[in-house]
């Protein structure tokens, strides 16, 4: 209920924001911060455990029942690297649709919305290829760098992996 | 226009079932059974067809079908003798207007003269045959067991005693049958038939209809031309003309003549008479012309408009039979004043048995609107008894949606019934009996639920007979296709991905597994090879076996191919039952093995995914030089499966119970290791491939104690394959969610559902893991 309550919020906020922002949700892994677009975003729940699915990268966490659909939860630090996150219950899942499909996402808190202008997001520095996939860009918030999450690449990357 | 779009959407699914009837006819008549029945449903069809494509203006659907229907026509009237080659030629009748529908609907076009060939035929069979009426006519009445007669006779009206007609309805059975039809009494009907702009819009010809009833028996016809207008005020779309139809057969029924307006119900006007006695006729011809003169347009509204002003009228008549119930004939004589359709519904009545009965229904036609009252007395009586069952046509997706529902109702009330212990169970009986009758409920709603989406699966087996015609013209082979069991029911989701892979192994059999009529020959079968299609079902699955008497599966090649592509290793030798499942292998049929092999090969690994998809199973079992059975082991329903709950690590998993032989506990010393390096058991003399789950899934192996649980379960081909597992629960029924979905496929995972904890527990794949095993093995 309460992420319906925010996201009705934000609803507001955007209309009121010209074309030329964009509204993220910000959430941390360990001293990170990222952010998705907030239209992508369908629910925030708390960690509550999923079913692991064999035979697929350490960075798919399992499934979980979201409303009587399965839908796949990925490990950001895990995909990042990072090794995989040992979740608590203080751990979030954020669910987006991309495509057609919808995913959960697994990090460590959201931590804010943010809106930011999209002159504003620079490009990823070239170099590590893993950043340029990952990411779509960055922005600054706060003098803190925050890193734009490319769900697709994210996602999508899994199934050309396997 | 988007109301146009639905009426088309409607026609086009009308459509799809009209062909499929056609198939399902021409069938049954290709094998023999040439009974009027079926000619008739066909020529239906075939009308209905045509009167929707008239509608929309698909001209050449509509130019193709006329001629298609008329050939129909003079066979069913006898001109023309159903002969093989006219059910040949029907049957491509058929092909071709599927085409034409098919066309009509995508929007593309046909070459112009597409049909053209075939029309020219039915019009020299027509033409041809009338030159040999007579012998023909003969023919056909063997056939028919009907007397045909020719359109054109004139008859000269006979007087019948009504008193005399009642007499031998209520004589013994035995003496109806003594008298010999021509001597008993002629029944005389009158029918009065008033076409509205409707009937035309759809492309009905009235002179179709008139040819019909001509076959029921003596006809004559009159046309109503009195409200043809000047030519300076004819109105080219309005309809001016009605017709009087005299019929005389010993044999007629009222249902007989509606029948044959069955196409244009709703479209005209159409008044039945019994005329017992022939003097009846003039007064009731007088009183028809009456009002149609009046009018000039005889549509429906000007018809109600007409019919309310005169409202007075009827009343007085319906008084009178009331008063005097045997007095049909009277009725007639008084009707001169009465409005066409206050006239319908006084006819009306006299049609039923008893005199007494007819006053009856009279009266309420007094007190409300003739044309209100006439509609549902026609509904009830025109020829409907022959449909039987009623249905409704819903939208899928609602379905589904009820499917989904109760879906989850039997999912939490599994989840109430676990939440039961044995305490709650002793101190709430009252809670416990009511979640019994919930149990109950639910289940008897589950199996109405999907009962409404079961379907024969006639519709997609009807299919293929055209697929098996074209595939033997294309490969110059003879074939022929026998299907068994079309009335099996499986759900509409599943059937709907039937169509694919059974098209892929039909194609199969006919492309690869049958040889060409010399090659039979030589090999000392009959030249024409047979394909089997049937459907059964097996406990919770349907079976569905496509068997074909071709050459079978060249063992030889389909290794070496299987070696070449490196999914087979060198130093394997797979059994001759592994090498035949290879087809399916995915990666095995690219398209270079197409050309490449004898055997099979084109698409199967798309049958075999297709099939997964939907919660099935393939399996292949080939004889060299004798055939090749494939067999589609699919699930009655894709919504809710009986499974039993296992544990493996620290995750619930479920094994489809009907797959499931047997459970049992055994030491884990009983495995016994093979050469690859897998596991067999013993199970009663039998050795079985062992699967240990928590070691396939990748997962932390429990303190392994000794004593292991074993589910046996049978895979295709009567396999039998032991799966491992730490803990077995119990069972239950569970709603199968789709892994893909969201995510994608996962080896040796069926899908996903939802436990009543609102967990979700993933549903083992036991063939899967059982061929993954073996390619594991082979690589």
């Amino acid at each position: 209920m309460e992420a319906l309550s925010l996201r009705d919020d934000i609803g507001d906020k955007s209309a009121l924001a010209g074309q030329n922002t964009l509204q993220l949700i910000a959430f941390s892994i360990g001293e990170q911060t990222y952010g998705v677009e907030i239209t992508t975003v369908r629910e925030i729940r708390a960690w509550n455990g999923a079913t692991p699915l064999p035979n697929t990268r350490a960075y798919v966490r399992g499934v979980i029942n979201l409303r009587g659909t399965i839908v796949p939860i990925f490990d950001l630090r895990a995909r990042f690297g990072d090794g995989q996150t040992s979740p608590t219950k203080n751990h979030v899942v954020v669910v987006m649709s991309v495509g057609d499909k919808w995913v959960g996402i697994l990090v460590d808190a959201v931590s804010d919305i943010l809106t930011v202008n999209r002159d504003e997001i620079h490009n990823v520095p070239e170099g590590n290829s893993i950043d340029t996939e990952l990411l779509n860009g960055i922005v600054t918030h706060e003098s803190r760098m925050v890193g734009l999450i490319d769900l697709h690449s994210v996602v999508m990357g899994a199934k050309m992996d396997a | 226009m988007s109301d146009l779009d639905d009426f088309k959407a409607t026609y086009f699914d009308e459509c799809s079932e009209l062909l499929t009837e056609l198939e399902e006819q021409f069938a049954a008549i290709e094998a023999g059974e040439r009974d009027r029945e079926r000619l008739n449903a066909v020529f239906r069809a075939i009308h209905s067809i045509k009167g929707g494509a008239g509608a929309f203006g698909f001209s050449a659907l509509v130019g193709f079908a006329h001629a298609y229907q008329t050939l129909l026509d003079f066979v069913r009237d006898g001109r023309v003798e159903l002969t093989d080659d006219v059910v040949t030629l029907c049957i491509r009748a058929n092909d071709i207007v599927a085409d034409h529908v098919n066309a009509a609907q995508s929007g593309e076009d046909l070459p112009a003269n597409y049909g053209a060939e075939e029309k020219a035929r039915f019009d020299a069979i027509a033409r041809g045959e009338t030159n040999s009426e007579a012998a023909d006519s003969g023919d056909s009445g063997d056939e028919g067991g009907e007397i045909v007669e020719d359109f054109d006779i004139d008859f000269t009206p006979v007087m019948v005693n009504l008193d005399d007609q009642h007499g031998r309805r209520e004589a013994p059975v035995d003496d109806v049958f003594e008298a010999s039809p021509v001597a008993s009494v002629p029944e005389q009907w009158e029918v009065r038939f008033t076409p509205h702009r409707a009937l035309y819009a759809r492309a009905n010809d009235p002179l179709l209809l008139f040819r019909e009833l001509a076959a029921l028996g003596q006809m004559q016809v009159r046309a109503h031309l009195g409200e043809v207008p000047p030519l300076s005020d004819f109105e080219p779309f309005a309809v001016y003309c009605a017709w009087e139809i005299t019929l005389i057969s010993p044999t007629l029924t009222e249902e007989a003549i509606r029948e044959v307006f069955e196409f244009v119900d709703g479209d005209c006007d159409i008044v039945i008479a019994r005329l017992g006695d022939a003097g009846a006729v003039a007064p009731v011809r007088e009183a028809a012309e009456a009002p149609a003169a009046a009018d000039a347009e005889m549509d429906l509204s000007s018809l109600l408009a007409l019919t309310e002003d005169e409202m007075a009228q009827p009343a007085e008549f319906a008084a009178e039979p009331e008063a005097e119930p045997a007095g049909a004939q009277d009725q007639f004589e008084d009707a001169p004043g009465m409005s066409l359709a206050a006239l319908a519904d006084e006819i009306k009545p006299t049609v039923a048995p008893a005199p007494v009965k007819a006053a009856e229904p009279a009266r309420p036609v007094a007190s409300m609107p003739p044309a209100k009252a006439a509609a549902p007395a026609e509904g009830d009586d025109a020829g409907r008894g022959s449909v039987g069952v009623q249905s409704i046509r819903v939208d899928l997706d609602k379905v589904d949606r009820v499917v989904n529902m109760v879906g989850e109702l039997v999912i939490t009330q599994s989840m109430l019934t676990q939440q039961m212990d044995e305490t709650l169970r002793a101190r709430y009986t009252e809670l416990v009996r009511g979640l019994e009758v919930l149990a109950q409920t639910t289940r008897g709603l589950q199996d109405s639920v999907m009962a409404i989406r079961a379907q024969p699966v006639k519709s997609v087996f009807s299919r293929m007979p055209r697929l098996v015609r074209e595939l033997a013209t294309k490969t110059s082979k003879k074939i022929k296709l026998e299907t068994i069991g079309e009335n099996t029911e499986i759900d509409k989701t599943v059937i709907e991905q039937l169509s694919d892979p059974l098209t892929h192994m039909i194609r199969n059999s006919a492309d690869h597994g049958i040889e060409g009529p010399d090659k039979r020959l030589a090999a000392g079968k009959p030249e024409t090879g047979t394909i089997r299609l049937s459907a059964e079902q097996a406990g919770g699955n349907i079976l569905i076996v496509v068997e074909d008497d071709g050459a079978g599966i060249n063992r030889e090649r389909v290794l070496r191919l299987a070696r070449d592509k490196g999914i087979v290793a060198p130093d394997i030798t797979p059994t001759d039952e592994q090498i035949d499942q290879l087809i399916f292998a995915p990666g095995f049929s690219t398209a270079e093995a197409v050309s490449d092999i004898s055997g099979r090969g084109v698409g199967m690994d798309v049958v075999l995914s297709n099939i997964k998809k939907i919660g099935g199973s393939v399996h292949v079992r080939s004889w060299t030089g004798k055939g090749c059975r494939m067999t589609l082991r699919l699930p009655l329903t894709l919504a809710v499966l009986d499974v039993m709950l296992v544990k493996v690590g620290d995750n619930p998993y479920v094994v489809p119970l009907s797959s499931i032989v047997e459970t049992m506990q055994c030491s884990r010393a009983a495995f016994e290791r093979v050469p690859s390096g897998g596991r067999v058991l013993q199970v009663r003399g039998e050795y079985v491939q062992v699967i240990d789950l928590g070691q396939r899934f990748g997962m932390v192996p429990a303190n392994a104690p000794d004593d292991q649980f074993v589910v046996l379960c049978e895979a295709e081909g009567s396999q039998k394959v032991a799966l491992v597992v730490d803990d077995i629960i119990g069972q239950q029924q569970v709603v199968i969610k789709s892994l893909e979905e969201n995510f994608e496929r996962v080896d040796g995972i069926a899908g996903g559902t939802i436990l009543g904890d609102g967990n979700v527990a993933l549903i083992v794949d036991v063939q899967g893991l059982r061929t993954t095993h073996i390619h594991q093995n082979a690589a």
